[in-house]
């Protein structure tokens, strides 16, 4: 016993050290000489995530076959963020350390774009975020410029969508000359920190479209139950649910479909962007109206129609997602900004993506100063030429119909039988 | 005999200590030095997990009660109050005893899963105040700091490889010493315990206090490194997840153990990254393995077979 | 009354789903003493696996359901092959730490299924078609007849549960091993056999009630963990392997949810059974009706 106890430490810390002085011996490097390293980083499992993945594999495909930047081609390195701020932060300090990436592009959830800001600093390397739509990163960014001068945000921000949903509801609902007024709105969101500016914007901006706003819901995002919340709903006498959720989205469109709420379900809903939502909610989606940069390929440029017909082509999937879009327009921005770049430090590609002014599948993609409020974001503008752009739609038969702008729409907007038997 | 055995451990543990320690020099790899920076927080949350669950018996579902205690309360003093780092750490380690202290009342009155739940129900309660009070603490985005321990990745690597080792030498003195006994002997039987005289309380309040104390100043300084505090990194159940696993995988009772059980936790997780979304999948089932065929951890594999 | 009404309606259905979800650890517990955490793990795997034969699959929602139920099954017994049987008659730890070591087992085993689950069916939320459509209006409300057929389910299968253990031969063998595992071996019963059917039984009440949630509130790998807490929860201030206080507690927490969610803030829901739960352990340790 005595003896055995002996070598037990001895051994135990051997194998300590020698095993972490494989790591350090056994470190790849699979860097092919010459390429600049380029990182996207979504979570792997999800449909949004893969959805990033997808648009920057076919961006870099693109660039590549078109003769790279000065003869260098980009190498795509793909990072999990497993959802987890931990995990992330290791995956961005192998890419930087190990790696050699020289820019990251993608995120998908707030937590981990914000847990990713300050790492983006200290590895002074320029992180695009593209799938999170929280308004704290511009914020922070504008609060502290020297600090977080390498984030930028290549999707508008929560607020801005949230005053976009108005104009929609303004020009949908209760301006509609094909339909009834509904006018009365229940603002409806799942309790988190990204929801606050989307409740106060529709505060402002539904009595301004025209809306009466009833009754203001927010509930615990694991609620399972929605029949509490609807049956307030219907003593409400509300007639458009005026949603902010994205970590809940199956289970309030199931059970508003399910339990007949005669209410239109609008807003911003995260999930039912995605082409996978009608098998998700096995079609309790029907009737949904929501809004989102791109979709089907909208011809918001002359490039959108090519970037859907390949995308669709090459992952043989239905639809790109919204952050298919916005990280191709990103990866885009990346690539004209090496190209500008005098080399690939962080501080040059930095200059350079603030000078980015081009077209790209949503619209015009340029970044606003640090000094702007919201400082590094990709420039929102309802017109295609002037900005990012986005469209209103709603599901219709398994397919997503676009229903604003006018210009673009392919359909009008119907009404849910159930909600107009309510009225 | 035994003092010779006694020189020899010290002696080992220093050595492995040294060598540690001399990495940042012979490595240019700050990723290397990031990965294992976190596997020594974490370490220490398994080292601090395996006092009262291991030693002093108690099934505790909560570490991270403790540990995102203190990381809210560090993080909101630098956020709101804007006080330097070394006063936070401080204030939030206080806020994890408090915390631990709150536990020892159900503790005492409570057995095995019981107990379990209780803790468990503490790091629902406080996961539903940050979300209800998101207004201070960032609710699921998280919060985000005014300042890091260190820009520095050897720096933060000493901080957290110091703070590994000032753990394992406290701990490790507490545990061989009669009082570690007595804590053994009160988690196995209380009553008996209490027969020869012990006070149960308070060598209870001891081991709570400890445990907090350490997972307490680990927390604080994990957020200080993040440069956030968010729920997914301090609070969620699957951070108590990887305690529990690093801590049983490693060997219970053992804080070698610990320290091997997270350092192989967290490298493997990046060893097996090119596995994509099946790598935490891959590492569950070494873990598992592990668990199956040696159920008393990585040290049973190092001579103490069968033992205890 | 109009509300009171919806509420009655609302937590019975709600408490149904979570006494057919507990009811499964809990038989478990009382005759193996095991806390099998990888439960929640084994409830999203049957409801997901119903949803993609129903969906993607195209063979309906019932013979969906019936893979569904078959997979947690086949999983159940995985599990109990693969990782408790070896672990039980391990000689390298002491007895009175088995229960640990199991615990700690069916946590990985519960890591593990979900990183599967994850891989093969993603991490987005789906929900199963309705079992019957339709809606009926009791007193002013309405209410989905799919939620009113799972829980005349869920309480049909928590009843057959009922029969099972107090009139079958096996089911009071089942019932006595819980009591006394060596008493029932001395009277010749195999205890080998009644673990395989009360895993068997586990496999089948956690299918079950996987589908059933999946066609309610939909389900995805990611609330795995949250449904073993709930599942935890309850079978702990049930009293630990007490069926009838499972049911009980389930119900507790059930209407106290949904009455919170009504007359106080759907965003506090869960805080008032949570806080519930610390005031009846700290009176009554043992559970509800826990019977140490």
């Amino acid at each position: 016993m005595r003896s055995s106890k002996l070598n037990r430490p001895l051994l135990a810390a051997a194998a300590l050290a020698t095993g972490v002085y494989c790591v350090a011996g056994a470190l790849p490097d699979a860097r092919a000489a010459d390429a600049i390293a380029v990182g996207v980083i979504a979570p792997k499992s999800h449909i949004l995530g893969q959805a990033i993945f997808h648009a920057a594999e076919l961006s870099v495909a693109q660039f590549n076959a078109r003769g790279g930047v000065n003869g260098r081609k980009i190498e795509l390195q793909e990072y999990n963020t497993n959802f987890s701020a931990a995990d992330s932060a290791r995956a961005f300090q192998r890419a930087v350390q190990s790696d050699g990436v020289v820019a990251m592009v993608g995120v998908f959830t707030s937590e981990v774009a914000l847990s990713l800001m300050p790492w983006s600093s200290r590895l002074k390397t320029p992180l695009i975020i593209t799938g999170a739509a929280s308004s704290q990163i511009p914020e922070r960014v504008h609060a502290q410029p020297e600090r977080f001068k390498y984030v930028f945000h290549g999707y508008v921000n929560s607020a801005i969508l949230a005053r976009q949903g108005c104009i929609v509801a303004h020009d949908v609902f209760t301006n509609n000359p094909r339909l009834k007024k509904y006018d009365r709105a229940v603002i409806f969101s799942e309790d988190a920190a990204w929801t606050k500016p989307v409740d106060a914007a529709y505060q402002k901006c539904l009595p301004k479209a025209g809306m009466k706003v009833v009754d203001h819901i927010r509930f615990a995002p694991d609620t399972s139950d929605f029949t509490p919340i609807y049956s307030r709903i219907k003593n409400d006498h509300a007639n458009v649910i005026m949603a902010a959720i994205a970590h809940v989205g199956v289970k309030p469109v199931v059970q508003w479909h399910q339990q007949q709420i005669p209410a239109l379900f609008s807003g911003i809903n995260g999930q039912a962007g995605s082409s996978k939502f009608w098998d998700a909610t096995n079609g309790a989606t029907e009737g949904v109206i929501t809004g989102t940069p791109g979709l089907a390929g909208a011809p918001l440029t002359d490039k959108s129609a090519a970037f859907y017909a390949a995308y669709k082509k090459r992952f043989h999937v239905d639809e790109p997602a919204y952050d298919a879009y916005t990280t191709f327009d990103a990866m885009s921005a990346l690539e004209d900004a090496l190209g500008k770049a005098p080399n690939t430090s962080g501080d040059a590609l930095v200059k350079a993506l603030e000078q980015t002014d081009i077209t790209g599948v949503l619209g015009r993609v340029a970044f606003h100063g640090l000094n702007d409020k919201d400082a590094h974001e990709v420039v929102f503008n309802e017109d295609p030429k002037k900005g990012q752009s986005f469209v209103g739609f709603q599901w219709q038969h398994g397919k997503q119909v676009i229903i604003w702008p006018p210009k673009l729409a392919t359909g009008h907007v119907v009404v849910p039988s159930f909600v107009a038997a309510g009225h | 005999m035994n003092i010779a055995y006694a020189y020899w451990r010290t002696g080992l543990a220093l050595l492995a200590l040294i060598v540690t320690a001399c990495l940042p020099a012979v490595t240019s790899s700050y990723y290397l030095l990031g990965v294992l920076t976190t596997a020594f927080y974490l370490a220490v949350y398994a080292m601090s997990w395996d006092l009262l669950f291991g030693y002093a018996g108690e099934v505790n579902f909560g570490p991270t009660f403790l540990i995102g205690l203190s990381a809210y309360a560090a993080g909101l003093c630098n956020t709101f109050l804007g006080w330097p780092v070394w006063v936070c750490i401080p204030i939030g380690t206080a806020a994890a005893m408090l915390g631990g202290l709150a536990l020892v009342g159900p503790a005492l009155r409570l057995k095995g899963p019981y107990f379990g739940l209780v803790t468990l129900v503490a790091v629902l309660l406080l996961g539903h105040a940050i979300t209800i009070f998101s207004g201070y603490t960032g609710g699921e985005i998280g919060l985000a700091l005014r300042d890091i321990l260190t820009l520095s990745s050897t720096g933060n690597f000493y901080y957290a490889l110091g703070l590994m080792a000032i753990t394992a030498v406290v701990l490790r003195i507490v545990v061989r010493s009669p009082l570690g006994l007595i804590l053994e002997a009160s988690g196995q039987d209380s009553v008996a315990t209490e027969a020869l005289g012990f006070s149960v309380i308070k060598f209870k309040v001891l081991a709570f206090m400890l445990s907090a104390l350490f997972s307490g100043l680990a927390g604080a300084m994990t957020v200080f490194y993040f440069g956030t505090a968010s729920p997914g990194t301090v609070v969620v159940v699957a951070v108590t997840v990887q305690i529990i696993i690093a801590t049983i995988i490693g060997g219970r009772r053992s804080i070698i153990g610990s320290i091997l059980g997270a350092v192989f936790l967290v490298v493997a997780g990046e060893f097996l990254r090119p596995l994509g979304e099946l790598s935490t999948t891959a590492v569950s089932i070494l873990a598992l393995l592990v668990l199956v065929f040696a159920p008393n951890g990585f040290i049973s594999v190092f001579g103490r077979r069968g033992a205890r | 009354m109009e509300l009171l009404l919806q509420i009655l309606i609302s937590g019975f259905i709600i408490g149904a789903i979570y006494a057919l979800g507990a009811a499964g650890l809990t038989i478990i517990f009382g005759v193996s003493g095991i806390l099998n955490l990888a439960h929640g793990a084994i409830v999203v795997l049957a409801a997901l696996v119903a949803w993609y034969c129903a969906l993607q699959l195209h063979m309906g929602i019932y013979w969906g359901g019936l893979a569904g139920v078959a997979a947690a099954v086949v999983t159940t017994y995985v599990l109990y092959a693969l990782v408790v049987l070896p672990l039980s008659r391990s000689r390298q730890m002491a007895a009175d730490e088995l229960p640990v070591f199991l615990f700690v087992a069916t946590l990985l085993f519960a890591l593990i299924l979900q990183g599967l689950l994850e891989w093969f069916f993603g991490s987005t939320p789906v929900a199963t078609p309705a079992l019957i459509d339709g809606v009926i209006h009791i007193g002013g409300n309405t209410v989905p007849l799919n939620s009113v057929l799972i829980g005349v389910v869920a309480w049909m299968v928590l009843g057959g549960l009922w029969l099972f253990i107090s009139f079958t031969r096996l089911g009071k063998a089942m019932l006595a091993a819980s009591m006394s595992p060596r008493g029932l071996a001395i009277i010749g019963y195999d205890i080998g056999r009644i673990h395989l059917l009360v895993w068997g039984l586990y496999g089948l009440l956690a299918g079950i009630a996987g589908v059933l949630l999946a066609s309610f509130i939909g389900a995805s790998s990611g609330v795995a963990i949250n449904l073993t807490a709930t599942a935890f929860t309850i079978v702990i201030l049930g009293g630990l392997g007490n069926v009838l206080g499972s049911l009980a507690a389930a119900y507790i927490l059930g209407f106290l949810g949904t009455l919170t969610a009504f007359l106080i803030a759907p965003s506090l829901r869960e805080i008032p059974g949570l806080c519930l739960l610390i005031i009846i352990l700290y009176l009554r340790p043992q559970g509800l009706f826990g019977r140490h």
